[in-house]
């Protein structure tokens, strides 16, 4: 028996990961039993095995909605951008931070940066409603003031792509850049001293260097963030665009969705459904893409 | 980040969503404001004097044991004040002397409360009471289990209650035969209607309000002669919505996510698809004119500012509220904002009847995983009926809380004597549950035009034929949820006049919600109301 | 050798100047917006929006919130603890339990690492999880549910693996040799190492735990033991409530501002959190690797 034998001989090292096993074993295997709530009209007598077994009948609110297509594609498309725009610009002021001289600087620009994570959406909310409201928002005051013709934003929809993400980007770039940096900390310092006893200027060694060494950072934290691509920042986009059926067009994702139909008349089993199809999309996705990468370069896969 | 609770909550989307649930349409508030224009029978009112100790059948039949000693546990809405566990340590000191019983009492507390409901339900906790109402699914609940048949148990452990609420009232607790809740008994009305600035009405020459038209004249004349000022600021939905409702005589079903309606009170069986009527076509389309003019800002559908907030604030001049809301505004507006003169205009003068409110918006039930439900209603039948019992919990500790003034009805606060800090806060608690009219006392300078109110909604009452039809939607499930969501992204924009053309747009919302299968609920609706009019015998 | 500054060097610092400082005053400005908006009056803020330089001031945010001061100590006091204890705790975990998974002689990596990065995916929902909590572990109103639930997180630890596998397997085989043991090798060779990741993950940790509302929300019932976050989100959500239908009934004297509070609690609570960041700056240094492997 393989999996004996490995036990016995690396037995210290699975004992270092038992707790971790079970405390996700615990809190998170176990309660998954609860996915069959999808699959039942839920009542409070049966519980979970004691309702009655509908098949897919819960899946029907999203799949007979002809929305599902609409709202996959904008779900993905915003998440698409808010992972690779949110990587890019966070790697480009971790490596600012990394390579500019200026202590006092650095240390407080990366503390300030910080600061968005801890404004609630609730209030960015208001302070985009300060910002674009058509009756004295900052924005459409200093267009008129600049001699711009009057725009309404809440009567479009296009702006509103921008806005979200803007917000989203912001309220993520402290969090993010620290994650790059300690990766660009771990990178020993004999690389840039061979590369500067080589000649190499300061963009060639972030090109050469810094970079290809922050690539696996880079695809993990994407592939990290794949698995959730149809869910995502109802929060948001909650409170951003609220309850505004004039702006759904281009800012409907899943999860506003599934909000605004079950929200009157809550349903364990069609809640359950909803995040079901988003899990297994995912799945499917993270799957997949950590295929290719695996033929690629087996050290850059997540599993 | 949060990704942890993120990752909770996919699978149990709503969660996320309950806190912006109270923020945006004020959830079960505006529910309650706009479904139950209640249910009690009249005769409630009139019933209360009846003395029910002379005729309490159980007290022969040897009172229950109370031998053990018992911790309850209960839940209700809200948050603690902060001198709560004072005023529980009293209660329960009081309580375990007479029935050996101590409570303890829980909150629900304000934030994602629906969700924390549905958990305490759902999860089989051993909670031996809670609040329950209309408003918070008491009717999906009951007929999905969640709730503890009382029917045989009330004679026993809470005669006193068992005989002073009306039959009538019970009716409304009854899901299938069975009693699953205590109704309060409490009779009032809470007709929608609006706030307005009076003062501004007469410095205008501003025609009094009384209909709709003088209404129209109303916010036309302070838009253009208030500078600066937005007659109904923030989100106008509700003052819109209801003005809709109330105008047309409209009763819908499902509260304002619904759209089938009974054409009037008058016709009770003409049950319809509201947005397919004309009467709904020359609404949208006035109320596109009145957008056009400003009456609302273009972003009122995003905004969350309470409409009531910006009349303090001086910027604005409509403001939805039931009538005992707009007493409390109004009491409310005259200590922050002295020199404002508030007027009051409610929607049931439209049509001249009001509908008092179903018992069951507010009442206290017993979950079926309740460890003690025999105490548990004995000592609910004390705290509703024996008066000290009633106003320790309710109105806190005499003397530090309140003081009651000479007739014995009315309470004072702060209390005769007291010196008051700067921020002292009244003695609050989420009472409604428990309510029992003859024990409830009256709160010195409150509002004196919701007595006058209440007299002429009294006079005009008609009894509640619509909030009693018990339906939780179950068959048309699926559709349901695709109609709340085109109400939400095709409907409020067209009342709200936002749309460019609102005859396309009306198009648009009517196919969406054919294709989203609203026919197939209205003939639920028009199935299970025919059956509770048969039922009752009302054509 | 002497190092000169290059032109290039001249052109990278003056766009990274450049570049940073308008991100920090975009992050900053609001920031500044909302300190300046929880010191304005209700109305002024409700008529006419923010503004940096309000007509006036008002301290009624602050009041509201510190009607009952002794909680809000008693709420910081458990946070505190929480937070402590449960980074502490949780790094230790996290840290370990991604030292296993990062050394690349550790046959079931992989498929341990999916078993832990699965969860992310899936999830019962929060009923399972509540009824697994309150009935089951009968955590509830206890202060460990506070800590436990948020002990290990798959992202983390992943993450973590991440960091520990830049570590050079030359490090771990050479210790090896010296017949050191794996859990030896873990405290005294890769923690050491470990600094900016531990500092990170250790940051993220307590962040988590510094901001959840949430678990307090669901299972404690107690008001002596609710931590800072979910004790002022309660005092926002009464305030807003208080003024929908459905409190109505309720009428206190005191209506606190909701606005305002809003801010205010959002400096509240990001006051203390903010000092802990200069504070683990100094752990994100270079060159750590190198000096171990000399030494």
């Amino acid at each position: 028996m393989s999996l004996l034998r490995e036990l016995a001989r690396n037995k210290v090292l699975f004992l270092m990961i038992a707790p971790a096993l079970l405390f996700f074993t615990l809190f998170s295997y176990i309660p998954m039993v609860g996915v069959y709530y999808a699959f039942t009209n839920y009542s409070f007598e049966g519980g979970l095995f004691g309702s009655r077994f509908v098949g897919f009948d819960n899946f029907e609110f999203l799949f007979g909605s002809g929305q599902l297509a609409t709202l996959t594609r904008n779900t993905i498309l915003y998440n698409v951008v808010f992972i690779v725009l949110g990587n890019v610009l966070q790697l480009i002021c971790a490596v600012f931070l990394a390579e500019l001289p200026g202590k006092i600087f650095k240390k407080a620009s990366q503390s300030v940066m910080f600061l968005p994570f801890f404004i609630s959406f609730v209030l960015v909310g208001a302070f985009v409603l300060n910002l674009f409201s058509s009756e004295n928002g900052v924005i459409p005051t200093l267009l008129t003031q600049l001699g711009l013709p009057e725009y309404d934003f809440y009567m479009h929809t296009a702006p509103w792509k921008y806005i979200i993400v803007f917000f989203h980007i912001w309220k993520g770039l402290g969090y993010g850049t620290v994650i790059y940096l300690a990766a660009i900390m771990a990178i020993g310092d004999e690389y840039y001293e061979a590369a500067k006893i080589d000649g190499a200027n300061i963009f060639q060694r972030i090109r050469r260097i810094t970079i290809p060494m922050l690539v696996p950072t880079f695809i993990l934290l994407i592939l990290l963030s794949l698995g959730g691509i149809l869910k995502g920042q109802f929060d948001l986009f909650y409170q951003i665009i609220g309850q505004n059926g004039m702006l759904f067009e281009s800012t409907d994702i899943i999860d506003t969705y599934v909000y605004r139909s079950l929200a009157v008349n809550f349903d364990i089993g069609m809640g359950t459904a909803a995040g079901l199809f988003q899990s297994l999309f995912g799945l499917i996705l993270v799957l997949g893409v950590n295929y290719v990468i695996r033929r690629t370069n087996e050290d850059y896969a997540l599993f | 980040m949060n990704r942890k609770i993120a990752k909770r909550m996919s699978a149990f989307v709503p969660l996320t969503l309950t806190a912006a649930l109270l923020a945006a349409c004020s959830g079960g508030g505006s529910g309650s404001g706009l479904s139950n224009n209640g249910a009690a029978s009249p005769s409630a009112g009139g019933n209360d004097g009846s003395s029910p100790s002379a005729s309490a059948p159980a007290a022969d039949s040897g009172k229950p044991d109370t031998s053990k000693k018992v911790e309850l546990v209960w839940y209700v809405l809200g948050d603690a004040h902060q001198d709560t566990p004072k005023v529980l340590a009293e209660w329960n000191k009081r309580l375990e002397k007479d029935l050996n019983t101590t409570v303890k009492l829980n909150f629900t507390s304000w934030n994602e409360w629906q969700s924390k409901y549905n958990l305490l339900l759902a999860s089989g906790e051993k909670v031996d009471m809670l609040f329950a109402s209309s408003w918070a699914d008491f009717y999906k609940y009951a007929k999905q289990g969640a709730f503890m048949d009382l029917t045989g148990l009330l004679p026993k452990y809470a005669p006193q209650t068992w005989e002073e609420v009306p039959k009538d009232d019970w009716d409304t607790a009854t899901v299938g035969g069975k009693i699953y809740a205590v109704p309060n008994t409490n009779p009032e009305y809470t007709p929608n209607g609006i706030v307005y600035r009076e003062d501004w009405r007469q410095e205008l020459g501003l025609p009094e309000i009384k209909d709709l038209d003088s209404i129209e004249a109303y916010l036309d004349g302070v838009k253009k002669g208030k500078p600066g000022v937005t007659p109904i600021g923030g989100k106008a939905w509700n003052e819109v919505y209801t003005l809709f409702t109330d105008y047309y005589d409209f009763k819908v079903y499902g509260g304002e996510s619904g759209v089938i309606a009974s054409t009037s009170y008058d016709k009770p069986r003409d049950i319809v698809v509201y947005p397919f009527t004309s009467q709904f076509e020359e609404f949208v389309k006035r109320m596109k004119t009145w957008a056009d003019r400003g009456f609302w800002a273009s972003n009122t559908l995003s905004s969350q500012t309470e409409a009531g907030d910006l009349i303090k604030a001086g910027t604005g001049a409509v403001y939805w509220r039931n009538a005992p809301g707009a007493g409390g505004f109004i009491t409310d507006v005259s200590k922050t904002n002295p020199d404002y003169k508030l007027g009051y205009f409610p929607y049931t003068r439209f049509h001249n009847y009001a509908i008092p409110t179903l018992p069951m918006a507010n009442a206290m039930a017993v979950p079926k995983s309740a460890a003690n439900p025999e105490r548990s209603l004995m000592v609910l039948d004390k705290l509703r009926n024996d008066p000290t019992y009633f106003r320790l919990m309710t109105y806190g500790i005499e003397g530090t809380h309140y003081s009651i003034e000479a007739d014995g009805k009315t309470i004072v606060t702060p209390p005769a004597g007291a010196t008051v800090a700067k921020d002292w806060k009244n003695y609050d608690i989420a009472s409604w549950g428990w309510r029992y009219k003859p024990n409830m006392l009256d709160q010195k300078g409150s509002w004196e035009g919701l007595k006058a109110l209440n007299e002429e909604f009294a006079a005009e009452a008609k009894p509640n034929i619509f909030d009693p039809i018990t339906m939780d939607y179950a068959p048309v499930k699926a559709e349901q949820a695709a109609v709340n969501q085109v109400i939400k992204q095709y409907g409020q924009p067209l009342m709200m006049g936002l749309v460019k053309d609102p005859d396309k747009a009306l198009e648009t919302y009517r196919s969406k919600l054919k294709a989203a299968g609203v026919d197939k609920i209205l003939a639920y609706v028009q199935e299970q109301a025919n059956a509770y009019f048969d039922e009752k015998g009302i054509q | 050798m002497k190092i000169k500054t290059e032109k290039s060097t001249l052109v990278f610092n003056a766009a990274g100047y450049t570049f940073l400082t308008i991100l920090s005053l975009l992050c900053l400005l609001p920031f500044l917006v909302i300190i300046i908006g929880s010191l304005t009056s209700e109305n002024e803020i409700i008529a006419e929006g923010f503004k940096l330089i309000p007509d006036r001031f008002s301290f009624d945010a602050y009041r509201a919130m510190f009607t009952n001061p002794i909680q809000i100590y008693r709420a910081y006091e458990v946070t505190i603890l929480v937070t402590v204890v449960g980074t502490a705790l949780g790094l230790f975990l996290t840290s370990m339990a991604g030292y296993v998974l990062s050394r690349k002689d550790f046959k079931f990596r992989n498929g341990l690492s999916f078993y832990i990065y699965f969860t992310t995916l899936f999830s019962g929902g929060l009923i399972p999880w509540y009824i697994l909590i309150v009935n089951y572990l009968n955590l509830k109103d206890n202060y460990m549910v506070l800590v436990i639930p948020g002990l290990l997180s798959a992202w983390n630890l992943i993450l973590m693996k991440n960091f520990m596998k830049s570590i050079p397997d030359s490090i771990v085989e050479s210790a090896k040799i010296d017949g050191a043991g794996d859990f030896a090798i873990y405290l005294k060779l890769i923690l050491p190492l470990s600094t900016p990741g531990l500092a990170t993950i250790g940051l993220f940790m307590a962040l988590a735990y510094w901001n959840d509302w949430f678990t307090a929300n669901l299972f404690i019932t107690s008001e002596h033991k609710f931590p800072l976050q979910f004790l002022l989100y309660k005092i926002l959500a009464s305030a807003s409530v208080l003024k929908t239908n459905i409190a109505g009934n309720l009428s206190p004297d005191f209506k606190p501002p909701t606005e305002t509070l809003k801010m205010a609690t959002a400096v509240v609570v990001t006051g203390p959190i903010i000092l802990l960041y200069p504070f683990l700056q100094r752990y994100f240094v270079k060159g750590l690797t190198i000096g171990a492997v000399k030494g």
